[in-house]
């Protein structure tokens, strides 16, 4: 280690102000406290500081999505095998499978994302910021397996360029930049990410195993038939409310499953990196919408309307939306009421655009990224009330 | 009097090892003592000695250019050995050298049962001419008053939560009756009322303190910042706007009382000495000569390294040079090793050697109860500020941190004077910064909102 760090040690000076290579700094600091903590000492008070930092922080976010990611690649692989009618596959096989469809696309993220950041950190001269080891890495796991690698490269610089740093980087950024690469595929690419084909990889079209749709959940939710069951009509489909919840089905790569969701929502719960106040507001506003919808289903109305708030959790991506996306601090709202209320919200507006909205199957993106543009207003308010409340503190002491 | 505890519940410890243990030793040895202007801010010094004069215990040494009527005096008897100047000849601080026999200059000397009833501009008058005034300060914008101006009334704090300010319990030891002399005379300052507030779960709690007359005495209970002023006055009779109040410490009382008693400065001293950098058996408090030299305390008592050396207390305190002097309204020294050491990849680290706030690190759960060898590392690089609500659960007051520093860093100083900036003092987001994973500089931030809102007017 002594050896490694006296290698660093040489070459800092070439990266500082005024060394050949000071331009670059920002990519050395990046790499030199990967290696090692930095030595600075604390400038005035506080003399003692906590050993957490933003890397910490970061690496933690990335450690609570390794268990979506691997089921992902599982998933992934797994869809593959079935639909393409692969003889003998199994555990390993479809683990090994899924890993060449779906590293590819994570390592594109992080190294197209990963040249921006780098590129707007010399520009800017701004350090490079840890939190896009998050978002390199959220932003595959809400596309499906089949994305063309190119639209990966094109989402991802959308995103970091225009998602954050022309806001003036971290921490500046209204909307969170991996949603809002996948929305710019979205409306750019719609054929690519959306509809009934693009969930499973079909390597030859006419070898396709028989009585495979490839139809998610939602689709077969939403275009239930009038006067019939959504329940039943998911049943016909093959999906139970078990199958839902254990996500071994199409979708994208890293949202199918609640259970590895529910794990990085118990590490980022209690490690408190991520907002339980969010989590909670957002379940709270999926059940009351769901329930809402449920009082409105009539026999002439779609029967979307009156399928269980429990369905609605299982299906989709309601839960790593509001696990992950949600809960980016610097998009999300700040105060705690806020964050009640900003929960609430996503989860109300994601049932309402399923159920009512026929253009979109699903509503989470839409949904987080509307709520990202109203956070502040929220904050607004809650800060206000808040000062109200503070004068009426204040008031409340008698003066004699 | 109110019996009851205020129960502050969002706070934390942060378990610093090297607390000073709890008896007086005496370390009256000292080559020379000092008189330093620069810790008031707002002071303008004008030179009253010159190099060789000779000066009793008391005399004036330096006076003030605007604030009429304030000295500083002499802390020792002895000749002027030097006038040190700093940057653009403003004075650093005078030194004197001790004579033999420590003569005091008879300043204005009080009986113990008249203080309570002597004028108000006689109480004055004495505080003023010995320099002890600028043992007070004033809130809002925490400085050094104006005496022409009441307060609306008086916080004595009796409480520590910050490692490691002196225990007022502990330094009362024998100066029972100029503790009460002093609260005395702090009722003369102000027409409203004296509170006093001391720590519900005290150790050895004096009946001095407990049982102080002429004042009101309330109790406070939890982690650290409950010990800080700004959370007792904003759970007493916060400030509003327009209000001045006076704030000083406990143990500066005792100070006071001695003063009006004994008729000239007390020629000692208490302080704390501690904090990791200080060896374990020398870890306790001392009596030292008032302005005394901190390099005569502290040889052979420090471990051996690059240590750095605070007035005041480690989250809040003000690194000072070791060859500097004791200040005057200084009741603890706390020393901190400096810590440069890089550790491989710590962001992996399962972290058993790492202290945090934090579920991020296995010592939370394996060293729930461990007391911590914190150097000055600020383990982790500055990194863009986040609004996330963090700070909220480290500051005990009706205030949200995270929108006050937003609201300061965007010079609205009228929204941070709404969110309750007034209320607030640099020492209350020590804490807030030392959990900061942006290892934000949160109390310089403040200082400047103040300082802001203070030149702009109300």
């Amino acid at each position: 280690m002594k050896f490694v760090l006296s290698i660093l040690d040489k070459f800092r000076p070439l990266f500082e102000p005024g060394g050949k290579l000071g331009r670059l700094f920002p990519l050395f600091e990046a790499g030199d406290t990967f290696l090692f903590t930095p030595a600075e000492v604390t400038e005035g008070a506080p003399h003692v500081r906590d050993a957490v930092d933003i890397k910490r922080w970061m690496i933690t976010v990335v450690a609570a999505l390794a268990p979506c990611l691997l089921f992902g690649i599982f998933n992934a692989g797994r869809q593959y095998n079935i639909a393409n009618a692969v003889a003998g596959a199994g555990f390993w096989h479809h683990l090994g499978r899924g890993a060449l469809i779906v590293l590819p696309i994570v390592m594109v993220s992080y190294v197209v994302g990963g040249l921006w950041e780098v590129l707007f950190a010399i520009v800017r001269k701004h350090e490079i910021n840890e939190g896009f080891l998050v978002t390199g890495l959220l932003f595959p796991l809400t596309l499906p397996p089949t994305i063309p690698l190119w639209q990966v490269a094109l989402g991802i610089s959308f995103g970091v360029v225009i998602g954050k740093e022309i806001f003036g980087g971290t921490g500046f950024n209204v909307l969170n930049p991996a949603l809002t690469a996948r929305a710019f595929l979205f409306f750019a690419h719609a054929p690519q990410i959306t509809g009934d084909s693009v969930w499973t990889k079909i390597a030859d079209p006419s070898k396709v195993a028989e009585g495979f749709s490839g139809a998610t959940p939602l689709a077969v939710a939403a275009g239930a038939p009038k006067g019939g069951s959504v329940l039943t009509a998911l049943n016909e489909a093959g999906f139970t409310l078990k199958s839902m919840a254990i996500g071994l089905e199409g979708g994208s790569i890293g949202e199918t499953s609640l259970i590895p969701v529910l794990i990085g929502a118990i590490v980022l719960i209690l490690t408190g990196v991520g907002a339980w106040r969010i989590m909670a507001g957002g379940a709270l506003g999926l059940v009351g919408a769901a329930y809402l919808l449920n009082a409105l289903a009539g026999p002439d109305r779609s029967p979307f309307l009156a399928l269980p708030w429990y369905y609605h959790v299982a299906m989709g991506s309601f839960a790593f939306g509001i696990v992950f996306m949600a809960t980016d601090p610097v998009s999300a709202a700040a105060t705690n009421a806020g964050k009640w209320i900003y929960g609430f919200l996503i989860g109300a507006l994601i049932i309402l655009i399923r159920v009512v909205n026929p253009a979109f199957p699903e509503g989470v993106m839409l949904s987080i990224l509307f709520m990202n543009v109203m956070a502040p207003l929220v904050d607004y308010f809650v800060v206000r009330a808040h000062i109200r409340a503070r004068e009426r503190y204040l008031g409340s002491f008698r003066r004699a | 009097m109110s019996a009851t505890p205020i129960r502050i519940r969002k706070g934390f410890d942060i378990r610093l090892a090297g607390s000073p243990e709890r008896v007086i030793v005496s370390a009256l040895e000292t080559p020379d003592v000092a008189v330093i202007p620069s810790e008031f801010p707002g002071f303008k010094p004008r030179l009253l000695v010159k190099e060789g004069d000779y000066v009793r215990r008391g005399a004036p040494v330096i006076g003030d250019k605007t604030r009429t009527g304030l000295t500083l005096t002499a802390p020792a008897a002895g000749t002027v050995k030097a006038v040190v100047y700093g940057a653009r000849r403003s004075i650093e601080r005078v030194i004197i050298a001790p004579a033999a026999r420590d003569e005091a200059e008879s300043l204005d000397r009080f009986d113990a049962a008249a203080i309570a009833r002597a004028p108000r501009e006689a109480i004055l008058q004495a505080l003023l001419k010995s320099g002890f005034f600028t043992l007070l300060r004033q809130r809002p914008f925490s400085k050094v008053p104006n005496p022409a101006a009441a307060p609306r009334a008086i916080f004595v704090n009796g409480m520590n939560t910050a490692p490691f300010l002196a225990d007022l319990h502990v330094v009362i030891a024998g100066q029972e009756a100029a503790f009460q002399a002093g609260l005395d005379a702090l009722t003369r300052l102000t027409d409203g009322k004296v509170h006093l507030c001391l720590d519900a779960d005290a150790f050895h709690p004096s009946p001095a303190a407990t049982g102080a007359r002429n004042v009101e005495i309330h109790y406070f209970r939890g982690p650290h910042p409950a010990g800080n002023t700004s959370v007792h006055i904003h759970h007493i009779d916060p400030i509003r706007p327009g209000d001045t109040v006076w704030t000083v410490r406990a143990t500066d009382v005792i100070r006071i009382g001695r003063l009006l008693l004994e008729g000239a400065p007390p020629a000692d001293q208490i302080v704390a000495l501690g904090g990791p950098g200080v060896r374990v058996d020398h870890r306790r408090y001392y009596r030292a000569r008032a302005g005394g030299a901190l390099a005569a305390l502290l040889k052979g008592r420090l471990y051996d390294g690059e240590n750095r050396v605070l007035n005041g207390d480690a989250l809040a305190g003000e690194a000072v040079a070791s060859e500097s002097y004791l200040r005057l309204g200084q009741n603890a020294v706390t020393v901190i090793p400096e810590d440069r050491d890089r550790h491989f990849m710590g962001w992996a680290m399962p972290g058993l050697g790492a202290f945090s706030h934090a579920n991020l690190f296995v010592s939370k759960f394996l060293r729930p109860l461990r007391r911590w060898d914190h150097g000055t590392n600020r383990h982790g690089s500055r990194r863009a500020m986040v609004v996330t609500g963090l700070y909220e659960r480290f500051l005990p007051m009706r205030i949200l941190p995270d929108f006050l520093i937003r609201a300061v860093l965007a010079h609205d100083t009228e929204e941070a004077v709404k969110l309750g900036l007034l209320e607030t003092d640099p020492e209350d987001f020590a804490l807030c910064a030392f959990v900061c994973p942006s290892k934000m500089d949160l109390p310089a931030i403040i200082r400047r909102g103040l300082d802001e809102v203070e030149s702009e007017g109300l």
